[in-house]
C-alpha cells in the first residue's frame, strides 16, 4: 500500500527513564503497586476484521468482500481490551469500547460487553467507506471528543487487515495527547502512567501525564475468558432491543460533528495503485503416516532435495 | 455488571447433548401449550453445541418423531436410512454375515436412521433458539464454552454448578443456580452427584468408542448399509466390535467399541481401529478414500444393573449417559437418552407449575422412565453384558475357532470344531445359556461381578492378527489421528489431575518389569500420556493439548491416580461432523 501521509511525529511521550535491558529480563514482570488513582473513564478502540482462518469473502481481484467475509475481533485489540479491563479492575473507572464500521460491527461490541466493558459506541456511516488511516483517525478522534472526558485510551497495536499501526498514534496527535506505543506493561502512580515499551533489543520505561493514549503490544497479558455473568447479560440484551440501545450507542458523522469531506474516500490521500494476488502454491504439503519414523524421515529427506537449498 | 445477584434460573441443564436438548424441547412445548413461564440455561463445555459430541450413530427416530412430527421437512440432518443391516463375524481374511434369523432382534437395524449426532445436536440447538425466540414466556440462555466444574450443594440439595476451574472459592460471576439442575454429561460432573449421594451400587462399565469418517472413492457407494462386526481384530477376549455405516455423499463411518473392563492392559483403541482397517474387506471399501475426521468417546455399558438407585435427588435430575441408559444389546443409546430427557421434561414441567422442586416431586421421574421402552428394553437386556463376561470361553476359545473356520472353510465347521474339541455338552449348555441370558430370561445366578476390582490383567501376549497386504496410506498413527480430531486448547490448560507422581513412578516400574506399556499410555486415544525420563527416573507425563477428552485414562488407570476434569474456555477437540 502506497501511503502519502503527512509527517506525523509519532512519539511524544515524555521519556524520563530510559533503560535498555536484555530480552532475558522480560520474564520478570514487575508486580504492579496498586495506588488508587482517580480514573473515571477508560476508552478502548476495537475493530472488526475479516477472519483470517476463513477463506470466504475474498473477491476475485484480491480485495476483501467485507459483507461476505467471516468476521472477528481484531486479535491485537484483545490485548487492548484486557489492558482496559485490568485498569478498571485495579484503579476503578468505567470502560467504553469504541468501534467504527458497518452495523455488523455490533458483534464485536457485544463480545466486549461479554468481557466486561460498561458501554460501547459504534460509529457507522456510509460516507466512511474506503477510509485510510488518516480519515479513520480523524473520524475516531471526533467520536472520542463527543464522548466527553476520559483518562486513558487503549488501542490495539495494529489490525490484521491493514497492518499499519498508524491509527492509534494519529488519534493521539489529533487529540494532542501524550502516547505510548508498543506498551507491554503499565502502572499508574500519582496520576501518571508509568509504562514499559517494547523496543528493539529490550524495553524502555516511560512516564506520561494523563489523559493519555496507549497502544498495547501483543506481549501484554492475553484477554481473560468472558464470565458467565457477561454472557448472560449479552443474551438478555440481544432479546431486548431497548435495553440493547442503552449499551450500544450508534452514532453517525453528523452526531459527532465530523466533516464528511475529511472522511471516507474523499478524505483519504492513500491511493491503492494495484493489488496483486499471490497465487496459491497448493499441493506442497505431504502428510507421511503409518510408517516407521526412520522410513518417513528418509523419505522426506530424499524428496526434499536439501542440497539444492543449501547451495 | 454492578449488581452481583445470583445467576439464577428455574431449570439449569449441564451438558448440551441429545438428552438435554430433548428435555429442553419438550419442556418448551409443554410450557407453550400450558402458558407456563420459566427460565432455562444450558451449559456446554465445547465451544459450540455439538463440538464435543461423537457417536456412531444408528438410531431409532422414535423420540425425534415425538418431539418434531415435521422433522422430515425441517432440514433434519439425516445421513441415510438403513436399508441393509448385517451382523458379521470377521476372520483374518474373510467375513461371515450371521443370518438374521440367528440374531437378537435389536441387532437388526433396518429402518433406523444413520445420523451424525453432532449435526443433530446443533440442529436441535437452532430449533430451540427459534422456539424460544417466539415465546415471550420462556427465557433460554445458551452458554457454549462454559463447563461445569463443581457442583454446588446446599446441605443435601443440589443448587447449581460453578463454571470456573480451581478451588479458589465461590466466584459469583461464574456460579450458576437452578431450581433443578439436569445433568446430561458423560460423567465428568455427574459422578460428583452420584458419589455424593452414593447412588450407584454397581459401578458403571465403560467402553471406549473410536470413530473415523472416510470420504470414499467416487465409484464406491455403501449408502444405507450398516454392519456390526465381532472378531477381527479383537482376539484378546475383549468385549467389543466394530461398526461400519454407509452414509450419503460416498461417506463411510468406521468405528470400534472396546470395553474397558478388558483383561488386556494394552488395548490401544485407536490402533485397534487401524488394525480393523487392515482387513481385506474394509481395505476394499476405503481404497483410494480419504480420512476426514477422527474422534472418540466413552460409553456406559453397564445397563440395567449399573443404573443409579435414584434417577433424581433433591434439586437434580440425571439424564442419558449420566444415568447410563445405553442398551448394549440393541446398541442403542441416543433414543433412550432422548426419552430420558422427554420424561424428565414432563416431571420438571409439573414441578414448575407447582413451584416445588423437592426430591419427592422429582422422584416420579424414575418410575416414568422405567415405564417406557427404556425401562423395558434395559430390563430385557440386563444379562446381555454378563452373559458374555461370566463365561470367558465364549470370546476366548469359541470365537477364535469360528474365526479360523471362517478363514479356512465355513463357520459351520467352526461350530462343529467347538463341539469336537471342547466338551460338547458344555458347549451346547453354554450356547443355550447365552441365548437365554441374551433374551433376558432367568436361568440361575449370573456369576460375573460388575466391578473393576475383579479384573486381573492378562499380560500374556494376545493372539496376533494376521494381515496380508494393506495400503499403508489408509492406516494412521495415533499422532496423526490427533490432527483429524482438530484439538485446540487455551493457554494454561490443565484438565487432567495426577494425584501422586510417586504412584505413577511405581506403576511404570511394574509395567516396565513386565515389558508392557502402562494402560494410560497404551489405551489413550490421542497421544496424551507418555513416559518422561527425568533424573534417570521414568515418570508419567502428559501432552494435554492432544486430548480429545474421552476419559479413558481415568477409567483404565490401575492405581486410580488420574482424574479428567472438563476443560474451560471451550477448549478441546472439534467433533462437528462426527
Amino acid at each position: 500500500m502506497i501511503s502519502s501521509l503527512p509527517n506525523i511525529k509519532l512519539f511524544k511521550a515524555i521519556i524520563t527513564l530510559k533503560e535498555r535491558v536484555n530480552h532475558k529480563g522480560k520474564n520478570t514482570r514487575n508486580t504492579l503497586e496498586i495506588t488508587m488513582a482517580n480514573i473515571e473513564n477508560i476508552f478502548v478502540l476495537i475493530k472488526q476484521v475479516p477472519d483470517q482462518s476463513a477463506k470466504a469473502g475474498i473477491n476475485p481481484d484480491g480485495t476483501i468482500d467485507r459483507a461476505k467475509a467471516k468476521r472477528m475481533l481484531n486479535p491485537f485489540d484483545r490485548f487492548a481490551l484486557q489492558a482496559a479491563l485490568h485498569t478498571k479492575k485495579t484503579y476503578g473507572g468505567k470502560v467504553t469500547a469504541i468501534s467504527m464500521g458497518p452495523p455488523a460491527a455490533t458483534e464485536i461490541l457485544l463480545e466486549a460487553l461479554e468481557n466486561g466493558v460498561d458501554s460501547t459506541c459504534l460509529l457507522s456511516d456510509k460516507r466512511l467507506a474506503a477510509s485510510d488511516t488518516l480519515a479513520t483517525a480523524y473520524a475516531l478522534h471526533k467520536v472520542v471528543q463527543s464522548l466527553g472526558k476520559f483518562d486513558l485510551i487503549f488501542c490495539g497495536l495494529q489490525t490484521t487487515d491493514g497492518d499499519t499501526a498508524q491509527v492509534g498514534p494519529q488519534i493521539a496527535e489529533r487529540l494532542g495527547l501524550p502516547q505510548t506505543t508498543y506498551c507491554e506493561d503499565f502502572k499508574i502512580e500519582n496520576g501518571k502512567v508509568i509504562a514499559r515499551r517494547v523496543v528493539e533489543g529490550g524495553h524502555e520505561t516511560v512516564k506520561m501525564e494523563m489523559p493519555a493514549l496507549i497502544t498495547v503490544a501483543n506481549s501484554y497479558h492475553p484477554l481473560e475468558y468472558k464470565s458467565l455473568r457477561g454472557a448472560r447479560m449479552v443474551q438478555n440484551l440481544v432479546r431486548n432491543k431497548t435495553e440493547l440501545d442503552k449499551y450500544i450507542k450508534t452514532v453517525t458523522l453528523d452526531d459527532v460533528g465530523a466533516d464528511p469531506a475529511k472522511c471516507g474516500l474523499k478524505g483519504s490521500p492513500t491511493i491503492v495503485a494495484r493489488t496483486d494476488k499471490v497465487s496459491e502454491l497448493g499441493g506442497s504439503c505431504i502428510i507421511k503416516q503409518g510408517l516407521p519414523v526412520e522410513q518417513m524421515v528418509s523419505e522426506v529427506i530424499a524428496g526434499a532435495n536439501i542440497l539444492e537449498f543449501v547451495r | 455488571m454492578s449488581s452481583k445477584d445470583k445467576i439464577q434460573y428455574d431449570v439449569l441443564i449441564v451438558g448440551g447433548g441429545s438428552g438435554s436438548f430433548a428435555l429442553a424441547h419438550h419442556l418448551v412445548d409443554l410450557a407453550a401449550k400450558n402458558g407456563t413461564k420459566f427460565s432455562m440455561a444450558i451449559l456446554e463445555k465445547g465451544k459450540e453445541f455439538g463440538s464435543h459430541i461423537v457417536s456412531g450413530a444408528v438410531s431409532n427416530l422414535r423420540v425425534i418423531e415425538k418431539l418434531f412430527p415435521d422433522y422430515k421437512t425441517n432440514d433434519f440432518p439425516l445421513e441415510g436410512i438403513c436399508n441393509e443391516s448385517f451382523f458379521s463375524i470377521l476372520g483374518n481374511k474373510k467375513k461371515w454375515d450371521v443370518p438374521n434369523a440367528l440374531l437378537p432382534k435389536g441387532l437388526i437395524k433396518n429402518g433406523c436412521a444413520i445420523l451424525t449426532l453432532s449435526h443433530v445436536v446443533y440442529w436441535m440447538y437452532n430449533k430451540l433458539k427459534e422456539k424460544a425466540a417466539n415465546n415471550p414466556n420462556i427465557t433460554i440462555d445458551f452458554f457454549p464454552g462454559f463447563s461445569a466444574h463443581t457442583v454446588i450443594f446446599e446441605g443435601d440439595t443440589v443448587v447449581g454448578v460453578q463454571a470456573t476451574e480451581g478451588n479458589s472459592g465461590l466466584d459469583v460471576d461464574n456460579a450458576i443456580y437452578g431450581k433443578v439442575t439436569c445433568f446430561g454429561d458423560k460423567g465428568f460432573i455427574s459422578r460428583d452427584v452420584i458419589e455424593h449421594f452414593k447412588l450407584r451400587d454397581n459401578p458403571q462399565i465403560w467402553s471406549i468408542g473410536v470413530k473415523e469418517i472416510w470420504q470414499l472413492a467416487p465409484d464406491k457407494d455403501y449408502f444405507g448399509k450398516v454392519w456390526h462386526t465381532l472378531g477381527f481384530p479383537l482376539f484378546d477376549g475383549s468385549f467389543g466390535g466394530s461398526f461400519i455405516y454407509g452414509m450419503k455423499d460416498n461417506k463411510l463411518t468406521i468405528g470400534m467399541v472396546i470395553s474397558l473392563d478388558s483383561e488386556n492392559p494394552n488395548i490401544n483403541p485407536q490402533q485397534k481401529l487401524q488394525d480393523l482397517k487392515k482387513h481385506p474387506w474394509v481395505q476394499e471399501m476405503i481404497k483410494d478414500g480419504k480420512l476426514l475426521r477422527y474422534g472418540g468417546a466413552v460409553l456406559p455399558e453397564g445397563g440395567f444393573y449399573s443404573l443409579p438407585k435414584k434417577f433424581s435427588v433433591a434439586g437434580a435430575i440425571l439424564l442419558g449417559d449420566a444415568l447410563g441408559v445405553l442398551d448394549i444389546e440393541r446398541l442403542s443409546g441416543i433414543d433412550k437418552s432422548m426419552e430420558s430427557g422427554y420424561q424428565a421434561a414432563e416431571v420438571i414441567h409439573e414441578c414448575i407449575i407447582a413451584n416445588d422442586f423437592s426430591e419427592s416431586k422429582l422422584s416420579s421421574y424414575k418410575e416414568k422412565l422405567m415405564g417406557t421402552f427404556v425401562g423395558k428394553e434395559l430390563k430385557e437386556g440386563r444379562y446381555f453384558r454378563m452373559a458374555w463376561q461370566e463365561n470367558p470361553r465364549l470370546l476366548k476359545s469359541y470365537l477364535p475357532k469360528i474365526i479360523s473356520s471362517i478363514d479356512k472353510t465355513n463357520p459351520l465347521f467352526g461350530f462343529l470344531n467347538i463341539g469336537l474339541t471342547e466338551n460338547p455338552i458344555k458347549a451346547i449348555f453354554d450356547a443355550i445359556r447365552l441365548k437365554y441370558l441374551m433374551d433376558g430370561n432367568e436361568v440361575g445366578p449370573v456369576k460375573y461381578k460388575l466391578d473393576y476390582k475383579h479384573i486381573v490383567p492378562n499380560f500374556k501376549p494376545s493372539a496376533e492378527i494376521k494381515t496380508n497386504g494393506y495400503a499403508k496410506e489408509t492406516v494412521y498413527s495415533r499422532e496423526d489421528a490427533v490432527f483429524y480430531a482438530k484439538t485446540k486448547y487455551h493457554e494454561g490448560n490443565k484438565h487432567i489431575d495426577e494425584f501422586s507422581s510417586d504412584t505413577c513412578i511405581k506403576c511404570i516400574k511394574t509395567y516396565d518389569a513386565l515389558d508392557k506399556q502402562t494402560p494410560c499410555v497404551s489405551d489413550c486415544t490421542a497421544e496424551v500420556h507418555r513416559i518422561d525420563i527425568l533424573d534417570n527416573k521414568r515418570m508419567h507425563g502428559m501432552s494435554l493439548e492432544n486430548c480429545i477428552q474421552c476419559r479413558t485414562c481415568e477409567i483404565v488407570c490401575p492405581e486410580i491416580n488420574l482424574r479428567v476434569r472438563p476443560t474451560a474456555e471451550g477448549s478441546g477437540p472439534d467433533f462437528m461432523g462426527l
